[in-house]
C-alpha cells in the first residue's frame, strides 16, 4: 500500500525519492504512525518537498485511502510490516502474549518466523470471523498491535476521525493555488509573479569590490583576496501580444494583464499588443482592435534581445493560418500567410514564446497549435508552463 | 519530546504531527509559507515548550557557511602577537576560533533549537555546503585541524520565503511543511491567545472583515496573521473606535493592513461592500 502511494506520486511527476520511501518506514517502524491521519501527514512532510505538489499529493492520497478502493494487502507486503514490527512488540512480551491470546511461556518458544506465521494467521482468522467489532487490531488503540504499532486494515478501522478525516481533507484540495498545474487565475497571482521575478538577467561577477578586496586582504594578513561584484546590467524590454479575440481566451486576457502590470517595474519597458486567432499584417495596440494598428514590418525598431510573449489558444480554422488571404476581415488580406508572420517575428526576436491556455493534453488534436509549436516554444498558462517559458527566455 | 503548542502559539493538528514526526526521525523541518504565518515564531515555540535553548541563526544573503560554523579571530590575535597583552596564547590558535551560531548549537552541553532563519536568501553555495555539516551533524576548523560534533543532536528548524527554489539534495534532507493560511477559527484562537481580554463582538467582527479584505480580487500582498494582530493592537488603542464601525464599512487603519499603495488604493475602493 505504501509502496503503491510511492509509486504513484512518482508516475505523477512529483519529484520523490528512495531515501524518502525508506524514511517513511522509519517513522512506521518508530510508531510514529498509528492512523490514516498520521500516515496523511507524516508522509506529505517525509516525501512532498513543495507545496506545488500537495494537490497531486492529495488526489493520489485520496484515491488510494478513501476506504471504497482500499485494497487488503498481500500477503507479501504484511510479512513485511509485520517483521518490521516485530522487535518493537517484543519489547512488552507481556502484552503481546495477552493480545494473541496465547501463554508468555509459549510466546518465548517460538521463533521469530513462528510468530509472524502465527500473527497472520490470527489476523486472517480475525478479518474472516467478525469484520466489523474486532478489538484486537488497532481500533481504539487498546492493544499494542494497533496502538504503538501499525497495521494497515487496523489503520482503516481507527484511524479516520469522525470529523475531519484525512482522506477528507485531502479531497478539500486545500492547495490547488499552489499546484504547478492549474491555470493561472485571480488566486494564484502571487505564485505567478514569483515565477516572473526570475525575468531579470543576472551580470557576470566581473567588478572589483575595491573596499572589500582591501578588508579581505588585510584579514588574510596581506594575502591578496579579490572580491568581485556583479556588473550592472539593463533591465528587458518586453513585448506582450495577446489574442483578446474570442471567448475561449476571455479568462486569460485579464490575469495575463494584471501579472505584467504588477511585474511593470521589473521591465524597462513592458508593451501590450492585441491580435485575434493570429497575427497578419497588424497587430493593435488597443484593445478592441481598432484605432491604434501597428504594422507589423515595424516591429523591427525593437532592439533583438526584447522578449516577446504572445498569449493565445492558436486554435483555428487551417485556412487562417495558412492561406494567403487567411483573415477573416478584409482589410487585413496583405497576401502574405500568417504563419509566415509568425516565422518573421520568430527570427526578429530569438527570445520569443508562446503561452496556451488550451491544456497541454489537448494540444495534439488542434492542428494550428501543432504547426505554431513548431515555430514557438509553447507553454501552458499555468505555474508550470510560465516557470519554463521564463527560463526559455533566459 | 513532544511538543504541544506553547502558551502565545496555536497549533493546529497538522503542523503538531509534522514536527513531532520531525523530532522523533531527528531530520531538520523545512517550513515554507506566506508571511506572518508564525514561521519563524514556530520555533521559540518549541523551545518554550520542550524547555530547549533556542540558537538563531538569521542568514544573510551574502552569508558564507563558514560565518555560522566558526570564526577565526585574526585581528585580535595579530594585535595580541603585536602587544602581548593578554592572557591568550598566541601561539595557541584555538583561542581565537569563535564559535559561530551552528557551532555553538553543536558544543553546547544541552541539547537545542536551531532556527535557521530564511535560508532562501542566502545563494545555493550556502545551502549546499549546509547538507554535509546537518547530514553528519560536524564540521572541521581547518586551521587547526580539529572535527567538532554535535554533543546532541539539535533540533533543527529551517524556514524559506520561497524567494528562491531550494536545491533537490537540500530538500531531500528535510521534512517540509507549508504552513496553509488559518481558517477563521483557527484565527480566532490565535487572536485570543494575544488578547485573552478581547470581547466577542469585536473579535468576530475584526475577523469578518479581515478574511472579507484579504479576499479581494487583485491584492498582490495578502495581509496575513502578523498584519492582523497589529491592526487589532491599533483598533485597541484608538479610544474612539467601536466594533459596530466595522459593520458599517468603516475600516481605520488600513494602512496596517496594506503595504503596498496599490493594494491599499484597491481596498479603499473596495470598501463600501464590506458589510
Amino acid at each position: 500500500m505504501f509502496s503503491e502511494l510511492f509509486f504513484k506520486l512518482y508516475e505523477m511527476n512529483v519529484p520523490v525519492s528512495p531515501t524518502s520511501f525508506l524514511r517513511l518506514h522509519k517513522a512506521l517502524y518508530l510508531g510514529l504512525i498509528n492512523s490514516i491521519d498520521d500516515l496523511y501527514y507524516a508522509a506529505r512532510s517525509i516525501l512532498v518537498k513543495s507545496e506545488r505538489y500537495f494537490d497531486v499529493y492529495d488526489r493520489v492520497f485520496a484515491h488510494i485511502f478513501d476506504g471504497v478502493e482500499l485494497r487488503d494487502p498481500d500477503e507479501d507486503e504484511m510479512r513485511e510490516v509485520v517483521r518490521m514490527m516485530l522487535q518493537e512488540w517484543l519489547k512488552d512480551p507481556r502484552e503481546l502474549a495477552a493480545v494473541l491470546n496465547i501463554g508468555e511461556e509459549e510466546l518465548r518458544r517460538l521463533s521469530p518466523e513462528e510468530l509472524i506465521e502465527y500473527f497472520l494467521k490470527r489476523l486472517k482468522e480475525q478479518r474472516e470471523a467478525h469484520h466489523g467489532g474486532n478489538r484486537w487490531i488497532g481500533t481504539q488503540g487498546t492493544s499494542p498491535v494497533g496502538h504503538s504499532g501499525f497495521h494497515p486494515e487496523g489503520m482503516r478501522v481507527g484511524g479516520i476521525s469522525r470529523n475531519r478525516s484525512a482522506v477528507k481533507l485531502a479531497l478539500e484540495r486545500r492547495y490547488r493555488d499552489y499546484s504547478v498545474n492549474t491555470m493561472l487565475s485571480r488566486s494564484n497571482v502571487g505564485e505567478a509573479l514569483k515565477r516572473l521575478r526570475l525575468l531579470r538577467p543576472e551580470g557576470p561577477k566581473d567588478v572589483l569590490n575595491i573596499r572589500k578586496t582591501i578588508d579581505n586582504t588585510v584579514r588574510n594578513a596581506g594575502e591578496i583576496e579579490f572580491v568581485f561584484d556583479r556588473s550592472m546590467v539593463d533591465k528587458l524590454k518586453v513585448i506582450i501580444a495577446i489574442d483578446n479575440g474570442g471567448w475561449s481566451m476571455d479568462p486569460y486576457v485579464d490575469i495575463v494583464q494584471v501579472i505584467f502590470d504588477y511585474a511593470r517595474y521589473q521591465f524597462k519597458e513592458c508593451r501590450h499588443f492585441y491580435f485575434h486567432n493570429t497575427i497578419y499584417g497588424y497587430l493593435w495596440e488597443d484593445p478592441p482592435r481598432r484605432s491604434k494598428p501597428f504594422k507589423i514590418e515595424s516591429l523591427g525598431q525593437f532592439e533583438k534581445d526584447t522578449r516577446f510573449i504572445i498569449v493565445g489558444d492558436a486554435s483555428m480554422a487551417y485556412y487562417e493560418l495558412m492561406a494567403y488571404n487567411g483573415s477573416i476581415y478584409y482589410y487585413e488580406k496583405s497576401g502574405i500567410p500568417s504563419v509566415a508572420r509568425l516565422k518573421y517575428i520568430r527570427e526578429l526576436f530569438p527570445y520569443s514564446v508562446w503561452l496556451n491556455p488550451v491544456p497541454y493534453d489537448e494540444w495534439q488534436y488542434t492542428h494550428t497549435i501543432n504547426i505554431i509549436r513548431q515555430i514557438f516554444p509553447m507553454y501552458e498558462t499555468t505555474l508550470y508552463g510560465l516557470e519554463q517559458a521564463v527560463r526559455s527566455l533566459m | 519530546m513532544q511538543f504541544e503548542g506553547s502558551t502565545k502559539y496555536v497549533l493546529d493538528s497538522e503542523l503538531k504531527k509534522i514536527v513531532n514526526i520531525s523530532i522523533a526521525l531527528e531530520m531538520p523541518l523545512l517550513i515554507k509559507g506566506e508571511p506572518g504565518t508564525g514561521k519563524t515564531m514556530l520555533a521559540y515555540a518549541i523551545a518554550e515548550s520542550l524547555g530547549l535553548r533556542l540558537i538563531v541563526l538569521n542568514v544573510k544573503s551574502n552569508m558564507k557557511l563558514i560565518d555560522a560554523l566558526y570564526q577565526y579571530d585574526t585581528l585580535t590575535r595579530l594585535n595580541d602577537s603585536r602587544f602581548g597583552d593578554s592572557k591568550r596564547n598566541v601561539a595557541n590558535i584555538e583561542e581565537y576560533i569563535k564559535m559561530g551560531k551552528i557551532g555553538q548549537a553543536f558544543v553546547s552541553d544541552e541539547k537545542v533549537v536551531l532556527l535557521i532563519d530564511e535560508i532562501d536568501k542566502a545563494d545555493t553555495d550556502f545551502q549546499d555546503d549546509m547538507l554535509d555539516v546537518l547530514d553528519m551533524m560536524q564540521f572541521d576548523i581547518l586551521e587547526i585541524d580539529k572535527t567538532i560534533k554535535a554533543k546532541h543532536r539539535p533540533i533543527v528548524i529551517i524556514t524559506s520565503n520561497a524567494k528562491k527554489d531550494l536545491s533537490d539534495p537540500f530538500l531531500g534532507r528535510c521534512n517540509f511543511h507549508h504552513i496553509a493560511f488559518p481558517d477563521r477559527e483557527l484565527m480566532s484562537r490565535i487572536v485570543l491567545t494575544h488578547f485573552p481580554d478581547i470581547n466577542k463582538k469585536m473579535l468576530d467582527n475584526c475577523i469578518r472583515a479581515f478574511y472579507e479584505m484579504r479576499d479581494i480580487e487583485e491584492i498582490e500582498k495578502r495581509p496575513a496573521t502578523r498584519e492582523l494582530i497589529n491592526w487589532i493592537r491599533a483598533l485597541r488603542m484608538d479610544k474612539d473606535f467601536d466594533a459596530e464601525m466595522l459593520s458599517r464599512g468603516k475600516i481605520p487603519y488600513l494602512g496596517i493592513l496594506f503595504k503596498k499603495s496599490r493594494d491599499l488604493e484597491i481596498a479603499n475602493k473596495n470598501l463600501i461592500k464590506i458589510k
